[in-house]
């Protein structure tokens, strides 16, 4: 799934890092995220949504939209 | 908790329960082997390894529970792996046992199969999603 979270944590000019302390995960899972290996859960996305003030389609985009 | 946190732990509980069963397997066995003590002490004792290998399983189950979900899902697919291969493996020399005669296969060899599988599961799928 494509996502905006690097282009969003790059305007707050935080690393995978801070960003992981801040959703209380790992810098692993940011980078996985990040690069479309790993979808997150939906708390997870709630989360991420929350933190950068977006809505969850926002951030992530839907594949199945993405191709009509 | 951070994942070097949640490893430290789970090494802190893991290395020293399969330190006592790998030291109570092979304790037991010599004893065995020997007759130095009766059959029922010697059931006793092999209760060891046993509490061990709960320990172990323990440990890991507690590890997968404090990492996040993105590293826990590489510890249920490396797990999955070496259940798998455990399956095979009894399952497909059960059969030649049966069938075909072949040399029986100590159930003992099942957990060393089963760690063996699903760390190197474990090590080849954290390697493929970056994480180390």
């Amino acid at each position: 799934m494509k996502n905006r979270l690097k282009a969003l944590r790059a305007e707050r000019g935080w690393s995978q890092s801070v960003l992981g302390d801040h959703l209380d995960v790992s810098r692993q899972t940011i980078n996985a995220i990040e690069a479309g290996r790993y979808d997150p859960s939906l708390p997870l996305a709630f989360k991420i949504a929350r933190l950068f003030g977006r809505v969850i389609e926002e951030i992530f985009e839907d594949d199945v939209c993405a191709d009509d | 908790m951070t994942p070097e946190q949640a490893t430290c732990r789970y090494f802190k509980a893991f290395v020293p329960a399969i330190c006592v069963y790998a030291v109570g397997t092979v304790g037991i066995t010599w004893l065995g082997s020997r007759s130095l003590v009766p059959s029922a002490v010697l059931y006793m004792l092999a209760l060891v390894p046993v509490v061990a290998i709960f320990l172990a399983f323990w440990a890991h189950w507690r590890f997968a529970t404090e990492v996040d979900e993105f590293l826990r899902l590489i510890q249920i697919k490396g797990t999955l792996f070496g259940i798998a291969c455990v399956m095979i493996v009894a399952s497909g020399w059960g059969t030649l046992e049966t069938l075909a005669d072949a040399p029986n296969l100590p159930v003992f060899w099942l957990l060393p199969i089963f760690w063996v599988a699903q760390s190197a599961a474990t090590a080849i799928i954290s390697k493929r999603e970056g994480v180390f």
